[in-house]
């Protein structure tokens, strides 16, 4: 039995979306185990945890067909961040999520990599809504999120995050315009 | 580069197939995590570890080469349980494990999926003479190991848990 992982890769001016690589697993570790940069996406307390996190995000993509994306300076060919659709056990509905690694703020990757990666996941997964959860006081995430033109819906208790914002982006028509 | 698909063989034995992963397999993978058994293996876990876990063992495939098969019972078609070969970070070297769920027990079950999945890792996957990481006091599981050959080597530790390093013996092209 195969498990085929899709092979996705979309690009911005200045990005590109893959799917995570081993190589790309340092930067993954020592975003998910720095517990300012990582507390409003969940913080791993050691690096065999944070290689479990790698490890589901891949197991993600073979079972969904979907998951998140290391996203890469095209210049440098530096992974600066993740973004995607995140859809786990106990998950209210689809999200789009993204973060942005220690170095790489400031730079409008966020903002570039989650429009591109919502565009895909409407056209190319046929998603016909989309949300992000946002705990609260996360005022970076909620500003881009606003910014992406999402709003939000209600306060609800997540599984791995606890007290979370729904905000619910625009949805293909809307986007269309 | 890109990581390799996950291609995770089947292995048929008398009474169960060793197969990938399907997303309905996760109830199972979740009662057994969930449930006072998995008190050797780090647990009980609840549902949201438990499937972070589940996905963890398909992305272990595509990381490694190699990983834990779900084992099917033949007959029933039910999850029976999940063995194979783990290098999760923090491991020192890859080992040989064993998860038989409630009802499958008492059976020669975990034998038969054990010895298929040591077998397919020293033929197809390179590793032979491998450990097996085991609680102190789970005795079901080191009298599985002795059945199996293995002999106490040292004691150790798993992510800063004490533990029991077992090791199997060669395989080879003999099995």
């Amino acid at each position: 039995m195969s498990l085929a992982l899709p092979s996705h890769r979309i690009e911005t001016d200045r990005l590109v979306l893959r799917l995570p690589e081993a190589r790309d697993i340092d930067a993954y570790v020592a975003f998910l185990t720095d517990p300012v940069r990582a507390d409003g996406f969940g913080v791993e307390e050691d690096r065999p945890k944070a290689w479990r996190w790698f490890a589901l995000n891949i197991g993600h993509w073979a079972l969904h067909g979907y998951g998140y994306f290391t996203i890469e300076l095209k210049e440098t060919g530096q992974p600066c961040g993740i973004t995607g659709i995140w859809n786990p056990e106990g998950w209210p509905e689809p999200e789009l999520g993204w973060v942005v690694f220690d170095g790489f703020e400031g730079l409008g990757i966020a903002r570039e990599a989650a429009t591109r990666a919502r565009q895909w996941a409407y056209d190319e997964l046929g998603f016909t809504t989309l949300t992000s959860n946002i705990v609260p006081g996360n005022t970076r995430s909620i500003a881009l999120a606003e910014r992406l033109g999402a709003r939000y819906e209600r306060t609800y208790t997540n599984v791995q995050m606890g007290e979370d914002l729904l905000y619910r982006h625009p949805g293909p028509e809307a986007l269309c315009g | 580069m890109t990581l390799p698909e996950i291609a995770i063989p089947t292995i048929d034995t008398p009474d169960l197939i060793l197969r990938g992963y399907r997303e309905s397999d996760f109830g199972a993978v979740a009662a057994f995590g969930g449930s006072e058994r998995a008190r050797f293996v780090g647990g009980p876990h609840d549902r949201w570890t438990c499937w972070r876990a589940f996905l963890a063992g398909v992305g272990h495939w595509a990381l490694r080469g190699y990983g834990m098969w779900i084992v099917e019972h033949r007959a029933s078609g039910q999850v029976a349980g999940r063995v194979g070969m783990i290098l999760n970070d923090g491991w020192v070297e890859p080992e040989l494990a064993w998860h038989i769920y409630d009802g499958f027990e008492g059976r020669g079950l975990a034998y038969q999926a054990a010895q298929a999945a040591r077998c397919y890792a020293a033929r197809h996957q390179g590793l032979d003479r491998v450990i097996s990481y085991i609680n102190a006091e789970n005795t079901r599981s080191i009298r599985l190991a002795h059945r199996l050959g293995a002999q106490f080597e040292s004691d150790g530790e798993l992510l800063g848990q004490p533990c029991q390093i077992y090791r199997h013996p060669a395989i080879g092209d003999a099995a």
